[in-house]
């Protein structure tokens, strides 16, 4: 199946939040509630994602050669192309649908919070409902998977009224991306570049930066995380192998060892 | 076999000597009682067809249980540190290894694998595989209590990257533990001649015969046992 992106052209951002209204409304996320709105000195609201928060923009405060502005980054998940969440999933809750969306199905998760802490980007979050015994269930933008699987748009690229969303083949958003970089080369941005290319597997979520990914708060080089790999591909297996193995070699030591004591000599 | 029984008519009669205390032998069942359900509430996490066991509600179960028996299997040995202080440091030096334990483990293979009656040089009142198996108990013990604590609190406290590692060291110690649990318990209730570990953690008794032969360091005192396996060893040569 032909892979789906969204295309972010962070230069066309103005950053009215629609996104995250529209995010909110049509997944039902509550507009308050988990990180109360507060003043943090910044026009940025909420403070972080959260649980009921699945995209927002960050208000990156940039000082360049020409003065201070405003770098903005809608952030949410990114739908890696080898997604650490969905291989330390133990209940299959995340899963990578042939499209590379990254999905949630909440009923399966058990809120072990594994995806939290592997996500290279710290994308996904619980919701807690009992600190004791641990019940939680995690969530995370998910593409709008009700939409996309119905041929829609996501709500958030439905709504922007900048332009600056695009939802659509991951080739198509690639050379639109490409495309918006060299118009903006040519009109003197020259940290310009496009994220996301092959970064993880190549991302699902691409963004168009004007200025450098660190100036955004973005890891300019996120990695698998490699205790991931050798937990999943080589822990696990080989620990699989070691207790089939006790079992036989158990299995074997009793039929050897009672065919080579004879009971009556035992005291 | 060593003179130990005496036949009174037609009566075999067993001279039962103590060899665990009522505090050791409820140790290790409530240490085997936290085990278990803590091993198979894990393991929904790991073997694919217990997969729908760990899913959404259930798998909430799963970890409410695992927490419980968490609490027993960490509180069960510090409460009887506290309770006898003594007693656990006695462990400790019943744990330490010398050149029998090396000769034990050069004959084990032949004698317990392959039944061959060999003389084994004499043990105390922990054969060497006992020692090792408790020494390694202690340390998987330490090992699944901080991986573990820091898996239920310290998410989002510590840093990702020391949370993946105690996810991974968790999965490790666990692996280790339940290979370790296969051979203890094939040892302790199909292996032919080990029947007298099995009747010594449920009663706390062994038969003088099977001290004398399994554990003679600790029957007789180590000089006499010395003693005894020389001589037993010039025996067994002369025969040969």
């Amino acid at each position: 199946m032909v892979r789906k992106a969204m295309l972010i052209d962070e230069s066309r951002c103005t950053a009215c939040r629609g996104c995250q209204v529209a995010c909110k409304q049509w997944n039902d996320l509550e507009g308050w509630g988990y990180s109360h709105t507060r003043n943090t000195g910044s026009y940025e609201n909420p403070p972080q994602l959260s649980p009921q928060t699945w995209t927002r923009i960050k208000f990156n405060e940039y000082e360049g050669s020409d003065g201070f502005r405003w770098l903005f980054l809608k952030e949410g998940c990114m739908h890696c192309g080898d997604p650490a969440c969905v291989h330390s999933c133990p209940t299959a809750a995340l899963k990578q649908q042939p499209d590379g969306r990254v999905t949630v199905q909440p009923d399966l998760c058990n809120g072990c919070g594994y995806c939290t802490q592997f996500c290279p980007f710290h994308v996904p979050r619980l919701e807690v409902s009992s600190l004791l015994t641990g019940q939680a269930k995690v969530s995370k933008c998910n593409f709008c998977q009700d939409r996309t699987d119905n041929n829609l748009i996501p709500a958030c690229v439905k709504t922007c009224p900048a332009q600056a969303l695009f939802w659509g083949d991951r080739d198509k958003m690639l050379g639109a991306g490409q495309k918006r970089l060299e118009n903006l080369r040519a009109r003197g941005f020259q940290n310009a570049n496009l994220y996301g290319e092959n970064l993880v597997g190549g991302l699902g979520r691409l963004y168009v930066l004007i200025e450098k990914p660190e100036a955004y708060g973005l890891p300019a080089d996120p990695k698998y995380p490699y205790l991931a790999s050798l937990w999943q591909d080589i822990v696990h297996p080989l620990g699989k192998v070691a207790m089939g193995g006790s079992i036989l070699a158990v299995l074997a030591a009793w039929l050897i060892i009672r065919r080579n004591i004879k009971m009556e000599e035992v005291e | 076999m060593n003179g130990q029984e005496q036949t009174t008519g037609h009566v075999f009669q067993i001279h039962w000597i103590p060899k665990y205390t009522f505090v050791e032998r409820l140790l290790h069942w409530v240490h085997t009682l936290s085990f278990i359900p803590l091993v198979l509430t894990g393991l929904v996490l790991y073997l694919d067809f217990l997969k729908p066991l760990a899913q959404g509600e259930a798998g909430g179960w799963m970890r409410l249980v695992h927490r419980l028996a968490a609490l027993l299997f960490i509180g069960e040995p510090i409460i009887y540190g506290v309770l006898q202080p003594r007693r656990l440091w006695m462990h400790f030096k019943e744990f330490s290894f010398d050149r029998d334990d090396i000769g034990w483990i050069k004959n084990a293979f032949g004698y317990y694998v392959l039944g061959r009656h060999g003389v084994m040089p004499p043990q105390g009142r922990f054969n060497t595989g006992e020692k090792l198996n408790g020494v390694a108990m202690i340390l998987g013990w330490i090992l699944f209590v901080i991986t573990g604590v820091v898996l239920w609190l310290g998410k989002g406290v510590v840093s990702a990257d020391l949370f993946r590692l105690m996810v991974l060291l968790h999965d490790l110690t666990m692996i280790a533990a339940v290979c370790m649990f296969i051979v203890h318990l094939y040892l302790a209730v199909a292996h032919p001649l080990m029947w007298a570990g099995l009747v010594s953690m449920r009663f706390g008794v062994v038969s003088a015969s099977y001290a004398a032969e399994h554990h003679a360091k600790w029957y007789y005192g180590p000089k006499r046992a010395k003693e005894l396996y020389e001589a037993k060893k010039k025996a067994v040569l002369t025969k040969g």
